[in-house]
């Protein structure tokens, strides 16, 4: 059944600029490493002279996770409101399935666009370190894929809450705010001790295991996906 | 009493403490098309959403295909299609992507999509995207959305509500045709009793969330007496005149009005009239219609 839901929610996004988006957003990243290093190309290749690809990985990942939070805000707003703007929930809700079948349909479609996302960011890292003259022989795969999903794994509780905001509320001011706000704070989470969830997709913590904050985001993204599909269960819809 | 398609009992709905649905005992038979009437803010739009498991009833149990709502919702909302207020569509698809994305959910075979396209006859437009569609479109999108499913139950709130003359013209006729040609019992809210009187054949009326009456046109049509009109020289000394006869009779400055009666009751009325000198003008009879019944039962809150 799950699947029919996802079969639906990937027709209904079509024409919306949501596919463009998923593209722009790892294009954007790359793009701004391209002139990083095209810019800077002497200087840059000097200082990680003896890790190349390790070097560009940084920067790309660096600049990946604000970018994620944001562009899960504007992906869970933007699926939402395909639902709010001629009210179709209730067309929806009174076809037989179940509500957590909706909500959860909603998540997961943010979940695979974020996805796409990741993947395609990395093969943009790949081609644009081709494209600098790096090593192709020399792509440390392991160290790239970890660097990029994990930090979408450990991002989990946060697209639940903004899918959770956008169904919940018809005015996507307020989660959008709810995401621009959250972009901005997560920069500076460094500031705090491991539990705050900002802090896990920049994989920083005490231990200096990255998998702990994937496992804390896994986690805590199931509770916060459990607690707004209970709410969305009990909701009276227009 | 247990070959009833739809059946509340005491379903009662509170929003902000107010009780906006009252206790409606709701029943409906299978074939019937059930005209669900009442003015603006009487609670139609509330008792439907209840009905299609869209909002919780605060008390009382509904009752479908002889299977409870609360327990059976998807067994129910399988052989249910509705339509809500307004028409429910994804304005950048077109109209088969938009039957597409609900049939995908149903999981019934593609060329149901063919199918009711035509019913509603939107084939000809089906490939233009709905925001472009006019509001009677629109609806008949809404409609095409509901039969997808091939319902036994077909939930229409208000479905020709901001439509032009010919609009509503066109969805009364679709819906007509619908029982005959799809099998389906039909529930359709109005505020217009022009409208449900030309196609249905039973009535609930609410107003103020509660159910005053409820049962076929007919029985509502029979309500529909006539009464009987006299213009008559100083109406105030005449009605005292006949209510000293033992007549029974209202007025106004211009006018007596008495209710339907025999003749002879009639005629005798008039005789003992023009027997005290009054001078009678006109005696004419005066069909009331469904609208002042339908005025009278609502409390002055309805329609046109
Ligand atoms: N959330 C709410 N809180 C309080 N009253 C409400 C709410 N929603 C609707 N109502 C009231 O419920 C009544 C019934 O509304 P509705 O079912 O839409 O009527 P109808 O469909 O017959 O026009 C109205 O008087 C409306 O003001
Ligand atoms: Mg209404």
């Amino acid at each position: 059944m799950i699947m029919r839901v996802m079969a639906a929610e990937l027709l209904k996004i079509r024409r919306k600029m949501i596919w463009f988006l998923v593209v722009l957003g790892p294009l954007g990243v790359v793009g701004l490493q391209a002139v990083n290093f095209g810019l800077r190309y002497d200087y840059l290749t000097k200082q990680y002279a003896n890790d190349l690809w390790g070097g560009l990985i940084n920067n790309v990942t660096m600049m990946m996770v604000p970018t994620l939070f944001m562009g899960l805000a504007i992906l869970a707003s933007m699926t939402a409101g395909i639902e709010h703007q001629t009210n179709a929930w209730k067309q929806t809700l009174a076809l037989p399935i179940t509500r957590t079948q909706v909500f959860t349909g909603k998540f997961l479609l943010s979940v695979l666009l974020l996805f796409c996302s990741s993947t395609l960011l990395i093969v943009g890292t790949v081609g644009l370190g081709a494209a600098l003259g790096f090593d192709l022989g020399d792509v440390p795969y392991k160290h790239l894929l970890e660097l990029i999903y994990y930090p979408y794994l450990a991002i989990m509780p946060f697209i639940a809450l903004q899918v959770w905001l956008s169904v919940l509320m018809h005015n996507q001011a307020i989660p959008l705010t709810v995401g621009i706000v959250g972009t901005v704070f997560s920069m500076f989470s460094n500031r705090f001790d491991d539990w705050m969830p900002y802090k896990w997709p920049y994989l920083d913590n005490a231990a200096d295991n990255p998998l702990f904050s994937v496992a804390a985001g896994v986690v805590t993204g199931i509770v916060v996906l459990a607690a707004g599909t209970l709410n969305f269960v009990r909701k009276d819809v227009k | 009493m247990n070959n009833w398609i739809l059946q509340t009992e005491g379903l009662t709905k509170k929003l902000g403490g107010k009780a906006v649905v009252n206790d409606l005992n709701l029943k409906m038979e299978k074939g019937d098309i059930y005209g669900f009437l009442g003015p603006n803010g009487a609670g139609k739009t509330t008792t439907i959403r209840m009905l299609l498991g869209l909002a919780k009833p605060t008390q009382g149990r509904i009752r479908i295909f002889g299977k409870d709502m609360q327990k059976e919702r998807m067994a129910v909302l399988r052989k249910v299609g509705s339509l809500v207020e307004y028409p429910s569509y994804y304005g950048h698809l077109n109209a088969i992507e938009n039957l597409e994305a609900v049939r995908r959910l149903l999981g019934v075979p593609k060329s149901r999509i063919d199918e009711v396209l035509s019913v509603v006859r939107l084939t000809k437009d089906a490939k233009r995207p709905v925001k472009g569609y006019s509001l009677g479109m629109k609806q008949r999108l809404g409609i095409a959305t509901a039969l997808l499913g091939q319902p036994e139950l077909l939930v229409l709130d208000e479905p020709t509500n901001g439509l032009d003359p010919a609009g509503i013209l066109e969805i009364r006729e679709l819906i007509k045709s619908l029982p005959r040609e799809q099998g389906v019992t039909i529930l359709i809210s109005s505020h217009l009793l022009s409208e449900i009187e030309q196609m249905a054949t039973r009535v609930g009326i609410i107003t103020k969330g509660r159910m005053i009456f409820q049962d076929s046109i007919d029985t509502l049509r029979e309500r529909a007496q006539s009464k009987i009109r006299i213009g008559v020289s100083d109406p105030e000394a005449a009605w005292k005149q006949l209510l000293a006869g033992g007549y029974q009779a209202d007025w106004d400055r211009r006018k007596l009005t008495i209710d339907r009666a025999p003749n002879e009751t009639v005629a005798a009325m008039i005789a003992s009239l023009v027997k005290h000198n009054f001078s009678v003008y006109r005696v004419e009879e005066e069909g009331a219609s469904l609208e002042d019944i339908f005025l009278d039962l609502t409390g002055g809150e309805g329609s046109l």
